[in-house]
C-alpha cells in the first residue's frame, strides 16, 4: 500500500561525440508495482547543443506507484539517440539507472554505453551511420550475460529525479 | 606470520621459560646473549642456520645501506624515551666499566620484571603501524611490501605464541639434558669461556642465536613505530642488542676456537630394504587385483543389477579400474563391517555429479557466437517513419527466408501399369520392410531378456540374506515383480507369435510369386528372397526351451495356487456368512432350538431354506488348478509361437538379384504393358502456401515404377508458410498430365536447417479409376490372383515421396528461419515427441492433464531425476492430493516480502480512483484532486461506475421505451465507447504543428504588405471577416468559451390569426396592449382582420437560445420579418470540466432557437384604472425553433446561413396565408418556398481547434466504419442497409441510401447527391428528377427543395452517385442553384467509369431484399398511452414546481383523436378542420399549443423538444394543460411521434 512519487525530468546529456542527441526512456518494475498514474515509456525531443557540450531535454517525468513490496524498485532505462545531418536516427548509448530510494531530490548520472560490433560494423558506424543495437532490451537493465558484450561508452545523461515516498513507515521500512 | 615477529615471540617466551626455570635458566640465557656476536661469525653452520642467518642478513643489510653510522645513533636515540624503568640510558654507554658480574646481575632483574611483564600480558600487544619520518626511507618500502602480512599475523599471534612456547620447551629440555663440566676460571673471561664451552655443542644453540638476533633486529624496526609509552613486551631484547653488538666487538678475537665446536658425521641414510620392512610393519598397501564379486557381497547372493530390471540407475562417475580395486580391497579389510558394496558388488556411488557441460563460462573471442538475449544487430541509420506507430510487427525489415526442399524420388507401391507380379513384388517388398524393421527393433528379445531379469529379480528377492528390509516389503516387492513378468510373458508371446506370422507371410507370398512367375512363364521384378538357415545347437537349444517351458509352467502353477488360494479364502468367507445367516434363519423360526447347540446344524443346513429370494447361495469350494493342463496348454502356445527346439532360424533375405525377361520372350499383353510404362512420364509440381512455386523435370516411368529426381528447390520466402503440398502429375504420352495425388508435406521445426534434415518418405495414393487392356491391373479396379477370379482385389494407386525439407542456413550461418511472431500458433509438428514444449506447446506446459499425458506417452524415466521435478508436478497434479496453483510464479519470493496481499492492495479505494482516472474512464476522466486517505472516499464514487459495467450487457428498458430500441442503444452506446477509446488513443499522436506554434519571421512581402495595409481605408464598406486566432483546447475552464449566436433576421413567421370563431367578443383580458393603443378595441374581432393597415403588427417574435439550459433571449421584434441583429452569447461548459478536443467531441447538446410570440394580455380588472396604470401579462406563444447540434458548430467552427424554422404543422392562432400578400416584395423568390426562415450566424468564441481528422478504420462486425474522428457523434456508415434499418440508427448517407434507392425502385430517376449543406456540414442528399425538375430531398427530414430554391440548405454539390456510376462536379460552380444536373454532358460531369475504366458490373453486397416486417402496434399504443404520455406529463409537472399543473381531460381526448388525422394526411389541410372542431368543443378557452412531430428514436430529445416550447411557462393561475401523444408505426419498428400539447385558458 505504499506509493511513491517520481517526478522529476531527464536533464540532458553529456559527454557524446553525436551532437543531436534524443533519449528513449523507459521505467521498468517488479511485479509487486502498479502504476497508479502516468506515462512509464516516453521519448524526448532532439537536442542540438548551440552552447557548450550539454544536450538539454528537460523532459518531465511524473509517474505514481503503488506498490505492495520492495522488490522490483523502479528503475530507468535509457536509450540516447542521435540524429544525423540527413535526419537518420542511430543509437548513441544504453543506460540504466535505479529511481533512488530515499526521499528527497536526486541528482543522478547515467553512464550510457553501446554495443561495439565486429570491426567491420564499427567501420560501417563510422562512414556510413548505424550500428550495432541490441536485440532485446532487457539486457539494459538485467545483468544476464553482460560479460560477452564488447562496449563503447557513450556519454553520461544526467537526471533530477525527486521522491515522494508514503506509508512505507507503516511496513517497517524506514526511508 | 612475519617470520621476524615470530622470533620476538619466540625470545619474549625463552624468558618466561627461563623465570620459570630459575637461577640456571637465567644464567644460561645472559651468556647466550652474550655470545650471540660471536657465534654470527664462523661461516659454517647447518643448513638450519644458513637459512636464518640469510633472513637476518637481509634485514640488517638494508639498514645497513643507509647511513650505517647515523643507525646506531637513531636507535639509542630513539630508543631513549621509551626504555622506561629499570635500566638507565647510563648503563649502556658506560657499559665497558660494568663487570661482568654487574652486568649479569642486572641482566637477571630485568628478566625478572621482564618475564612478569610478560605473563601479564601473555600476548603482545600488535604494534600499530606509524608512518616514519622521511630520513628512514628505505625501511618505509621495506614496510610497504609486507603491510599485508602484517595484518593477518597481528591475529595469529596466538597461535604462533603456542607454538613457539612448544618449541622452546622442546630446547630447552635438550640443553637441560647436556650438562657438560667447563674448565673453571675465576676471571670475567674465563667465565665468559666457562660460559660459553657449556652450550656450544648444541646445535639448537646455534639456531637460536640468528633467531635472535633476528629477532632484536626486527625489534630495531618494529621499535621506530612503537609509540613511546608503550610498554612493550621486549623491551628485555632491546637492552640485550646493545651488548650484542658491544660483543661483537669485543669477542672477535675468539674465533679460532671455531672447529672445537664441530664433529664431522657421515650422512644419516637408512637402506631401502631396512625402510620397506619398517614400512611394512606399519603401512597397509591395498593390492590392486580386482576383488571378486562374492567377496563383496554377502554369502551366497548373486549380484543384482538393478539396471536390467528396468530401474533407473544414474550414471556412475569415472574412475580408474585400478583406484577402484585399491578401494574395495581397502575396504574389505579396513571396514568390512560397513555396506559399501550395493547389491551389484560395486562400490555404492552416487550418480555422476559432473555436468556434461562446463559452467564455466568459454572465453569469449571475437567469432564465437554470442547468447541470443545479447544478440546485437547492426540497423542502419534509418528515417523515422512517423505513422510506424500503428502498423504491426513492422520491426523486421528482412524478409529474406528460405525454404530447401529436397525431392529426392518417387516410388510407386501401386501404378496402374503394374502387373500382377508387381503387386506381389510390392507386397513382398513392403513385408520385408515390416521384417527389417522388427528385426532391428527385435522387441522379443528384449522382452526375453527382462523376463529374466525379473525373474532373477524375483530370486534374488526371495532370498532371505536381507535383514535390513521387512518381510512385507519384500513380499510386495516380489508381488509386483511377479505381476510384471506375467504381463512382460504376455507381450514376449504375443511378440513372437508376430514375427512367426510375419516371416510365414513373407514365405507364403514369395511361392505365391514364384509360382506365379512359373505359371506366366515370365519375370517382370528382378525380387529374389533367400532364405538363410542359421544352425543351432540342437541340445542346448532343447535344454532352452525346456527351461522356458519349465519357468513358465512353474510359474503359471504358482499363479494359479495363488488364485485357489484367494479363491479359497473367498469361499470360505462366504461360507461363514452363510452359515452365520443359516443360523439366524433357525433361531428365528424356532426360538426354542437357538439355544440348543451347533449340533443341530447340520441338519437345518440342509432342509431349511425359508427365503429363498433373499438367500445367500451356498459357495461352492473352488477347483484345485491342474498341472498337467497347465503344462499342456503352455506347451501348446509355445509350439505355436515360438520355434521348434532345434529347427533352424530362418533369416529372409530379399535382393534385387534376379532378371528380368526380356521383350521378345514376353507374351503380347506384357509387352504392350512394358511400352505403356515406357510412355509415361512423372513430374512434381511444389505448391507452397497452396501457390505452385516451383515444378520437378517429367521423368519417364521406370520398370521398377521408380522415378528419380533429385531436385533441390531453394524457396525465398516471405510468409510463414502453411501449407506445403507436392502434386504428382502423371503424363501418358503427349497427352496433358493428370493430377494423381497431392502429398502434403510437413513443414520443418525451426531446429531443422539444411544439411541436418533426414530424407523421409510420404506416402499419397489416388483415387482414380483406370482400367487398362494389356497385363497392367490396372487401379481402383478389382483383379483376382486366382483362376476362378476368387479373392477379388482392389488396388488404388499409391506410392510414396522420398523428400526433406529443411530452413536454408544464410551465409553467416544464421538459418533463415521467419520469426516466431509470424508462425502460425495452430500449428505444430506431430512428430515431435520428446521435448515437451515442442509436443505440447509452451501453453501445454501449464495444463497438468495435458502434461501428464504427455509424459505417459513419452515414457518417462520416472526415477531419472532429471525428470524428477516434472514427475513430482505431474504425480501432484493428477492425484489431486494437494493444491496446485494455476498460474506460475516468476517471483517465487515475492509473496514473503510482500507488505500488503493483492486484494489490500485492490481494494484501496484511493488506488482504484487514481487508476481510473489516469486510464481516462469516463466517470473519472476529470476527477481533479482525489483525497489522501481511504476512508476520506465515499463508496458512492463507484456506484455508477460499477453499475456501468455490470449493466454493459444488460438491456437496460427504463429509459428506453420498447427493447428493440434498447438494444438498439446499448450497441450504439458501444460502438461510441470503442471509437472514444480509438480516439484516445489517437489523440496522442500529435503532429509538429500541434505543439510548436511557429510565428512566421516577418519578411520583407510580409513587411511591405503591412505598409499597403496602412494606406488601407480605416473603414472599408464592405469589411471582410478576419480569422481569428485558433486556441487549443487546452488550459480552458469552464466559462472560457462562449457560444456566440448571431440572429440576424426571420422570414415569413407566421402571423396571429384572427379567430374567427363564434366567440368574438373581445374579452376584457384577451385584448393585446398594443392593439389596444392600435386604436382597434379587439385584434381577434373578424371586423378588424380585414381593416389592418399594412405594416400592422401581426406578430411580435422574439427568438430564444437555449443551449446547456441557459437560456437567452433577443428584444422582440415586430412583424413577421422582423429583423434582430442581435449578438447572444452563451456560456459553454463542457462536460466534467474537460476541454480536451475529445471531450468536446462528444459533447451532445444541441443549440435550441425558438421563436415565440410575445402577446401582452392587458390584465388590468377594473377599466377606470386603466388611465393611471398599466397591468399587462405577457404570453408567449411558441412558432417554432432550430435545432442545432453542438457538435455541428464545433466542427464548422461556425454556422452562417438562412435556416427553415421546424414550424408545427398546425399552429393554433397563426397563418402564413397573409404574409403572401403583405410582403410582396419577397414573393417572386421564395414562390416556392414554404414555411419561415431565419437567418443565423453562430459561432465559438475563442474559435477552438477541431480534433485532427484522423481517418482511423474501426471493425465492427466485420463492417468497415470509416469516421471523421471529431464527430464522434456522428460516425459515418457505409453499413447494410439492412444493419441500419435494424438498428434504426444512421447518418445522413445512409437515410439518402435507403431512400435514392427507394426511389430507383418506385422507377423514378435518382441520384445521391454527395455535398455540403447547412448545418449538417459534409453530407448527403438526394436528387431526383420529375417532370422537367429536379428536386434535391433532405433525406433526414424528408424536406424536399427545388433546384432554384435559395433556402435550400445544400449548399454545394461535390458529387452524384447513380445507380452504375459515379460523376464528379467539374463545374465552374458547386451550388445547386448554378449548376446543371445534366450528367451526361463530359464537360460538366466527370464520370467515375469511363470507356478507359468501364464499369465492371459489380455486385451488391447488400441484401437483394428489404424485408419490412410490421411493428408491433399493441406495443406503440402501450408505448404511446402509459408511457411517453405519462412520462412527459410528469416532467411538466416537474418543470412547474411552483403551480398547480391541471390537465383537461376533455381537450386532451379531443387532441387525441386529433392526431392520427394529422399523420394520416402529414399535416396539411387540417388546420381548419381541426380549428373549427376544437373551438366548437373548448369555445371557451383561450387555447394555444401545437402538435410536433418527430420520428422517435429515445425518450430524451421528445422531453427536451416538449420543454423547448415553453408551454409550461405560462403561469396563468387558471391555466390548464392538455396533452396528447400518438405514435404511428411503420413497418421495421419506425416509430412516428405526434406530441400535442396545448395550453388553455379559460375565458371568464
Amino acid at each position: 500500500m505504499a506509493e511513491v512519487h517520481v517526478i522529476g525530468q531527464i536533464m540532458g546529456a553529456t559527454g557524446f561525440s553525436e551532437s543531436s542527441l534524443f533519449c528513449k526512456w523507459g521505467v521498468h518494475t517488479g511485479a509487486a508495482w502498479k502504476l497508479l498514474s502516468g506515462i512509464r515509456e516516453g521519448q524526448t525531443q532532439v537536442d542540438t547543443p548551440q552552447v557548450g557540450d550539454m544536450a538539454y531535454w528537460s523532459h518531465p517525468i511524473d509517474l505514481h506507484f503503488a506498490t505492495k513490496g520492495l522488490q522490483g524498485w523502479p528503475r530507468l532505462h535509457l536509450q540516447v539517440w542521435s540524429q544525423d545531418s540527413f535526419g537518420r536516427c542511430q543509437l548513441a548509448g544504453y543506460g540504466f539507472c535505479h529511481v533512488p530510494s530515499s526521499p528527497g531530490t536526486h541528482q543522478l548520472t547515467c553512464p550510457t554505453w553501446r554495443p561495439l560490433g565486429s570491426w567491420r560494423e564499427q567501420l560501417a558506424r563510422a562512414f556510413v551511420g548505424g550500428g550495432p543495437q541490441l536485440l532485446h532490451g532487457d539486457t539494459i537493465y538485467s545483468g544476464a550475460d553482460r560479460y560477452r558484450l564488447h562496449t563503447a561508452a557513450g556519454g553520461t545523461v544526467h537526471l533530477e529525479i525527486g521522491l515522494l515516498l508514503r506509508h512505507f513507515d507503516r511496513y517497517g521500512v524506514e526511508c | 606470520m612475519n617470520p621476524r615477529e615470530e622470533k620476538v615471540k619466540i625470545i619474549t617466551e625463552e624468558f618466561i621459560e627461563n623465570d620459570e626455570d630459575a637461577n640456571v635458566g637465567k644464567r644460561k640465557k645472559n651468556s647466550k646473549v652474550q655470545r650471540q656476536p660471536r657465534k654470527k661469525q664462523p661461516p659454517t653452520t647447518g643448513p638450519d642456520k644458513m637459512v636464518s642467518e640469510e633472513s637476518h642478513l637481509g634485514n640488517q643489510q638494508e639498514p645497513a645501506q643507509d647511513k650505517p653510522q647515523t643507525r646506531l645513533l637513531s636507535v639509542t636515540a630513539r630508543r631513549g624515551p621509551r626504555s622506561l624503568p629499570p635500566i638507565p640510558s647510563a648503563s649502556r654507554i658506560g657499559f665497558a666499566e660494568f663487570s661482568m658480574r654487574e652486568r649479569m646481575r642486572e641482566k637477571l632483574q630485568a628478566a625478572r620484571s621482564k618475564a612478569e611483564s610478560a605473563l601479564l600480558q601473555e600476548i603482545p600487544t600488535p604494534r600499530p603501524r606509524r608512518l616514519r619520518s622521511p630520513s628512514v626511507k628505505e625501511l618505509e618500502t621495506e614496510f610497504g611490501t609486507e603491510s599485508g602480512k602484517e595484518v593477518g599475523s597481528t591475529q595469529q599471534e596466538d597461535d604462533s605464541q603456542s607454538y613457539s612456547r612448544v618449541k622452546f620447551h622442546v630446547s630447552a629440555r635438550k640443553i637441560k639434558s647436556k650438562p657438560q663440566v667447563p674448565p673453571g676460571f675465576p676471571s670475567a673471561e674465563e667465565a665468559y669461556n666457562f660460559f660459553t664451552f657449556t652450550f656450544d655443542p648444541e646445535p639448537e644453540e646455534a639456531e637460536e642465536k640468528p633467531k635472535h638476533q633476528d629477532g632484536t633486529n626486527q625489534e630495531e624496526e618494529e621499535g621506530e613505530e612503537e609509540p613511546p609509552a608503550q610498554e612493550g613486551a621486549n623491551r628485555m631484547d632491546e637492552e640485550e642488542l646493545p651488548h650484542g653488538k658491544d660483543a661483537e666487538n669485543f669477542l672477535l678475537g675468539l674465533d679460532h676456537t671455531a672447529n672445537e665446536f664441530l664433529a664431522v658425521r657421515p650422512a644419516d641414510y637408512e637402506s631401502v630394504h631396512v625402510r620397506l620392512q619398517r614400512e611394512k610393519e606399519m603401512l597397509f598397501i591395498p593390492s590392486r587385483l580386482t576383488v571378486p564379486t562374492y567377496k563383496k557381497l554377502p554369502e551366497n547372493v548373486q549380484p543384482r543389477f538393478l539396471e536390467d530390471e528396468g530401474l533407473y540407475i544414474g550414471e556412475r562417475p569415472e574412475v580408474a579400474r585400478t583406484n577402484q580395486n585399491i578401494m574395495e580391497n581397502r575396504l574389505l579389510t579396513q571396514e568390512p563391517g560397513r555396506r559399501w558394496f550395493g547389491d551389484d558388488g560395486r562400490i555404492l556411488a552416487l550418480p555422476n555429479p559432473i555436468k556434461p557441460f562446463p559452467s564455466r563460462p568459454p572465453v569469449l573471442t571475437q567469432e564465437q557466437s554470442i547468447k541470443t538475449e545479447l544478440e546485437t544487430l547492426y540497423k542502419k541509420a534509418v528515417k523515422y517513419v512517423h505513422r510506424s506507430q500503428h502498423m504491426i510487427g513492422s520491426g523486421d525489415p528482412s524478409g529474406n527466408f528460405q525454404l530447401d526442399i529436397d525431392i529426392s524420388g518417387l516410388i510407386f507401391t501401386h501404378h496402374p501399369c503394374f502387373s500382377r507380379e508387381h503387386v506381389l513384388a510390392a507386397k513382398l517388398a513392403q513385408l520385408y520392410d515390416q521384417y527389417l524393421a522388427r528385426h532391428q527393433r527385435n522387441k522379443a528379445k528384449f522382452l526375453t531378456d527382462k523376463l529374466q531379469a525379473l525373474r532373477n529379480a524375483v530370486q534374488t528377492g526371495l532370498n532371505p540374506e536381507k535383514p535390513h528390509q521387512s518381510l512385507d516389503m519384500i513380499q510386495k516387492t516380489i508381488n509386483e515383480y511377479k505381476s510384471e513378468i506375467r504381463q512382460t510373458r504376455k507381450l514376449r508371446d504375443a511378440e513372437q507369435e508376430r514375427d512367426r506370422t510375419l516371416l510365414k507371410t513373407i514365405i507364403k507370398v514369395w511361392k505365391e510369386m514364384k509360382s506365379l512367375r512359373e505359371f506366366q512363364r515370365f519375370t517382370n521384378t528382378p525380387l529374389k528372397l533367400v532364405l538363410r538357415k542359421e544352425k543351432v545347437d540342437q541340445k542346448a537349444d532343447e535344454e532352452a526351451y525346456e527351461a522356458e517351458i519349465q519357468a513358465e509352467i512353474s510359474e503359471l502353477l504358482e499363479e494359479h495356487t495363488e488364485e485357489y488360494e484367494q479363491k479359497m479364502e473367498e469361499y470360505r468367507t462366504s461360507y461363514q456368512q452363510w452359515k452365520a445367516w443359516k443360523k439366524a434363519q433357525v433361531c428365528k423360526h424356532r426360538p426354542d432350538q437357538a439355544g440348543s447347540g451347533r449340533a443341530e446344524e447340520h441338519p437345518e443346513e440342509e432342509t431349511e431354506e425359508p427365503y429363498p429370494e433373499e438367500d445367500p447361495v451356498k459357495p461352492t469350494p473352488p477347483e484345485p488348478t491342474d498341472q498337467a493342463a497347465i503344462e499342456q496348454q503352455v506347451r501348446e502356445r509355445a509350439a505355436q509361437s515360438r520355434r521348434r527346439p532345434g529347427e533352424p532360424t530362418l533369416l529372409p533375405e530379399l535382393s534385387l538379384a534376379g532378371s528380368v525377361t526380356p521383350n521378345d520372350q514376353c507374351p503380347r499383353a506384357e509387352v504392350w504393358r512394358r511400352e505403356d510404362v515406357k510412355r509415361r512420364s512423372v513430374y512434381l509440381k511444389v505448391l507452397f502456401n497452396n501457390k505452385e512455386v516451383s515444378r520437378t523435370v517429367s521423368r519417364q516411368l521406370g520398370t521398377d515404377f521408380r522415378v528419380h529426381f533429385g531436385q533441390i528447390f531453394n524457396l525465398q520466402i516471405f510468409n510463414w508458410p502453411e501449407s506445403l503440398t507436392l502434386q504428382v502429375y502423371e503424363t501418358v504420352g503427349h497427352s496433358s498430365p493428370t493430377l494423381l495425388a497431392e502429398v502434403f508435406l510437413p513443414i520443418p521445426e525451426t531446429t531443422v536447417v539444411t544439411g541436418r534434415a533426414p530424407i523421409e518418405e510420404v506416402e499419397f495414393s489416388s483415387n482414380q479409376h483406370v482400367t487398362l487392356d494389356h497385363e497392367g491391373v490396372g487401379s481402383g479396379v478389382p483383379f483376382s490372383f486366382e483362376a476362378d477370379g476368387s479373392n477379388q482385389l482392389i488396388l488404388m494407386t499409391s506410392g510414396k515421396v522420398s523428400h526433406s525439407v529443411a530452413w536454408a542456413v544464410g551465409e553467416n550461418g544464421i538459418p533463415l528461419i521467419p520469426p516466431l511472431s509470424q508462425q502460425n500458433i495452430g500449428f505444430r509438428s506431430a512428430l515431435k515427441r520428446a521435448d515437451a514444449i515442442s509436443s505440447i506447446g509452451t501453453s501445454g506446459v501449464t495444463d497438468m492433464k495435458k502434461l501428464a499425458k504427455w509424459a505417459a506417452e513419452s515414457k518417462l524415466d520416472p526415477n531419472d531425476p532429471n525428470n524428477g521435478p516434472l514427475m513430482q508436478l505431474i504425480s501432484v497434479a493428477t492425484s489431486g492430493e494437494s493444491y496446485v496453483p494455476d498460474f506460475f510464479r516468476l517471483e517465487q519470493l515475492q509473496q514473503e516480502f510482500n507488505f500488503v496481499s493483492d486484494e489490500e492492495l485492490n481494494r484501496s479505494k484511493r488506488f482504484r480512483l487514481l487508476h481510473l482516472r489516469s486510464q481516462q474512464v469516463p466517470e473519472f476522466r476529470n476527477y481533479k484532486q482525489i483525497p489522501i486517505y481511504d476512508r476520506e472516499i465515499m463508496e458512492k464514487v463507484f456506484q455508477d461506475y460499477e453499475k456501468r459495467l455490470r449493466d454493459r450487457n444488460v438491456i437496460e428498458t427504463k429509459d428506453h421505451i420498447d427493447t428493440h430500441r434498447a438494444v438498439v442503444a446499448k450497441y450504439l452506446q458501444q460502438v461510441r465507447e470503442s471509437v472514444i477509446n480509438r480516439f484516445l488513443i489517437a489523440k496522442h499522436h500529435f503532429l509538429l504543428a500541434d505543439l510548436v506554434v511557429e510565428e512566421e519571421v516577418p519578411n520583407i512581402s510580409i513587411l511591405g504588405l503591412n505598409l499597403f495595409k496602412l494606406a488601407e481605408q480605416k473603414r472599408p464598406l464592405r469589411p471582410r471577416r478576419k480569422g481569428r486566432k485558433k486556441v487549443t483546447a487546452q488550459n480552458l475552464s469552464d466559462g472560457d468559451i462562449k457560444l456566440l449566436v448571431n440572429i440576424i433576421r426571420a422570414y415569413d413567421l407566421p402571423v396571429r390569426k384572427p379567430t374567427a370563431s363564434k366567440f368574438q367578443q373581445p374579452s376584457r383580458s384577451s385584448r393585446t396592449f398594443r392593439e389596444k393603443h392600435a386604436a382597434s378595441p379587439d385584434t381577434r374581432s373578424p371586423t378588424h382582420s380585414a381593416d389592418y393597415p399594412l405594416g400592422q403588427v401581426l406578430v411580435r417574435p422574439f427568438v430564444e437560445v437555449s443551449f446547456q439550459r441557459t437560456i437567452c433571449h433577443t428584444t422582440t421584434a415586430e412583424g413577421p420579418n422582423p429583423s434582430w441583429n442581435e449578438e447572444l452569447e452563451l456560456p459553454f461548459r463542457a462536460p466534467n470540466g474537460d476541454y480536451s478536443t475529445a471531450s468536446l467531441q462528444s459533447v451532445k447538446d444541441v443549440v435550441f432557437i425558438n421563436i415565440f410570440d410575445e402577446v401582452l394580455y392587458d390584465v388590468l380588472e377594473d377599466d377606470r384604472e386603466r388611465g393611471n396604470g398599466i397591468h399587462t401579462r405577457i404570453e408567449r406563444h411558441w412558432l417554432g425553433c432550430v435545432k442545432i447540434p453542438f457538435s455541428t458548430i464545433y466542427f464548422q467552427a461556425r454556422i452562417d446561413g438562412t435556416f427553415k424554422i421546424d414550424i408545427p404543422p398546425v399552429l393554433l392562432g397563426y397563418s402564413k396565408e397573409q404574409n403572401m400578400i403583405i410582403e410582396r416584395d419577397f414573393d417572386s423568390v421564395r414562390s416556392l418556398s414554404e414555411g419561415s426562415y431565419i437567418t443565423l450566424f453562430i459561432t465559438i468564441e475563442p474559435q477552438l481547434v477541431p480534433g485532427e481528422s484522423v481517418r482511423e478504420k474501426v471493425t465492427v462486425r466485420r463492417h468497415h466504419i470509416n469516421f471523421w474522428p471529431g464527430a464522434v457523434s456522428m460516425y459515418v456508415f457505409f453499413s447494410f442497409r439492412q444493419q441500419f434499418l435494424d438498428l434504426l440508427a444512421g447518418d445522413e448517407e445512409e437515410h439518402a441510401v435507403l431512400l435514392c434507392n427507394y426511389f430507383l425502385f418506385l422507377g423514378k430517376k435518382a441520384w445521391l447527391v454527395i455535398g455540403n449543406a447547412i448545418p449538417e456540414g459534409p453530407t448527403a442528399y438526394v436528387l431526383t428528377w420529375e417532370k422537367s425538375h429536379y428536386f434535391i430531398w433532405n433525406p433526414c427530414s424528408g424536406h424536399f427543395y427545388g433546384q432554384f430554391d435559395t433556402f435550400c440548405p445544400l449548399k454545394n454539390v461535390g458529387c452524384l452517385i447513380g445507380p452504375d456510376n459515379i460523376w464528379f462536379n467539374i463545374q465552374q460552380y458547386d451550388s445547386p442553384l448554378r449548376i446543371n444536373f445534366d450528367v451526361t454532358k463530359p464537360k460538366l460531369w466527370k464520370s467515375f467509369f469511363s470507356r478507359s475504366l468501364p464499369y465492371p458490373g459489380l455486385s451488391s453486397i447488400q441484401p437483394e431484399e428489404l424485408i419490412y416486417q410490421n411493428t408491433d402496434k399493441v406495443a406503440a399504443a402501450e408505448l404511446q398511452d402509459s408511457r411517453i404520455e405519462k412520462i412527459l406529463k410528469e416532467k411538466i409537472m416537474d418543470w412547474r414546481p411552483r403551480h398547480l399543473t391541471r390537465w383537461n381531460r376533455y381537450c386532451t381526448s379531443t387532441l387525441r383523436h386529433f392526431l392520427p388525422l394529422l399523420e394520416s394526411s402529414q399535416g396539411e389541410d387540417v388546420e381548419d378542420e381541426h380549428r373549427a372542431e376544437l373551438l366548437k368543443q373548448l369555445g371557451d378557452y383561450r387555447f394555444s399549443g401545437f402538435p410536433l412531430h418527430m420520428p422517435y428514436s429515445e425518450l430524451k430529445p421528445l422531453i427536451d423538444a416538449v420543454y423547448s416550447t415553453g408551454v409550461h411557462n405560462i403561469d396563468v393561475p387558471n391555466v390548464e394543460f392538455a396533452l396528447a401523444v400518438y405514435i404511428h408505426p411503420y413497418p421495421k419498428n419506425v416509430l412516428s411521434v405526434w406530441i400535442y400539447v396545448a395550453s388553455l385558458i379559460r375565458n371568464r
